[in-house]
């Protein structure tokens, strides 16, 4: 972490099933300063026992609610512990633990509320054909329904202020959250920014991600969060 | 006759459910009371269902009902989906809180010493799903 940011910096990292990478992952954020924060969501595989080996801060959902919900329970535990700075960070090792200070720093240099990691300003590790559309797909779709004017709109790697995770109101559990944390940026009109990041993709990372058919099911989430108060 | 005055009582319930549904949903209450209020109207008037059916270029006032029943089905089947999204939202809360409470449990148990080891934990801090281990530079 440089000079300017020295506040308190949790890091999020919600898990599902990710005892394979998650010690890696975890090893890679330690020794920066971050309080780091794991939300094991439900896991059945041993992530929590792995996660409690580190030095890191567990919660544990009973059930698996899905990544948003997780965000949500690790956000909602860094403010009121009086985080200053909020970083969510996927735990299936696609995320480079050195891009987090750029994305403090930027909060800082151009006082923003929101840091946006952006895989197409920065480097993605072979980003495949497929993913790259779906990608470019739903970056059209966040600036006709936002107005935000993005280049990556699902990239895990972000970092809030305190004011900022404050004025997100997240109520999609699963998939839809990445689109819904967007609108509720483009909602609270505070600044944001985006930051080149790199992606690390792998087969592992990559059978984990979402899938084409995941989209239909993020706009009917999208649709029928609209319908019902 | 019968089934007339049957289909009424029926019809009337539909419209009863709506009622209290657009409190909730104004959309699905809104399509509700609008397909309960034309289900009376041809109950009653059944010839009209042909003539509307023409009018719209269906052909037979049965098609037409067939047509507004699968309206109608899937009306249902996406009140249902909001209505289990309102419970999952239910479900999220009530995990947080027990993943949260959990935490805080944990954290607030005494560390139990080698001095200690032969008492008992608190029941909370054994059975807590969550923890906090501090080690090293963060926590």
């Amino acid at each position: 972490m440089q000079g300017n940011v020295s506040k308190s910096v949790y890091v999020i990292c919600p898990a599902f099933n990710e005892a394979r990478t998650i010690a890696g992952v975890l090893a890679g954020l330690a020794g920066q300063g971050y309080e780091i924060v794991v939300v094991d969501d439900g896991s059945s595989d041993g992530t929590r026992r792995v996660a409690e080996t580190m030095a890191t801060t567990v919660i544990s959902h009973p059930v698996n609610l899905g990544q948003g919900a997780a965000l949500k329970t690790g956000i909602d535990y860094a403010l009121s512990r009086g985080a200053e700075f909020i970083v969510t960070f996927d735990t299936d090792g696609q995320h480079r633990p050195s891009d987090i200070p750029r994305l403090l720093d930027a909060l800082v240099r151009e006082r923003a509320d929101f840091a946006l990691g952006s895989r197409f300003l920065g480097g993605a590790q072979r980003t495949p054909v497929l993913r790259r559309l779906l990608l470019r797909a739903a970056t059209l779709f966040t600036a006709v329904t936002t107005g935000l004017r993005l280049t990556d709109t699902h990239n895990g790697l972000r970092a809030f202020t305190r004011r900022g995770a404050a004025a997100l109101r997240l109520r999609q559990d699963r998939m839809a959250h990445a689109s819904e944390i967007l609108a509720e940026i483009a909602r609270s009109r505070l600044r944001y920014v985006e930051v080149p990041v790199t992606i690390d993709y792998t087969e592992y990372s990559l059978a984990k991600g979402q899938r084409a058919g995941d989209f239909v099911m993020i706009l009917l989430d999208l649709f029928a969060h609209k319908l019902r108060r | 006759m019968i089934a007339q005055a049957l289909l009424s009582v029926l019809l009337g319930g539909v419209l009863v459910y709506a009622w209290a549904e657009y409190r909730r949903s104004p959309l699905v209450g809104a399509l509700s009371i609008m397909a309960g209020l034309a289900g009376l109207y041809f109950v009653w008037m059944p010839s009209h269902s042909t003539l509307v059916a023409e009018f719209v270029g269906i052909g037979r006032g049965v098609d037409l009902i067939l047509y507004l029943w699968v309206c109608i089905s899937l009306t249902v089947m996406l009140n249902l989906h909001l209505k289990l999204r309102a419970q999952q939202e239910t479900i999220t809360k009530l995990a947080r809180s027990i993943a949260t409470a959990n935490l805080a449990a944990a954290q607030e148990a005494p560390a139990v010493t080698a001095e200690e080891a032969p008492q008992p934990a608190p029941p909370a801090a054994a059975d807590a799903h969550t923890s906090r281990r501090m080690r090293g530079q963060s926590a």
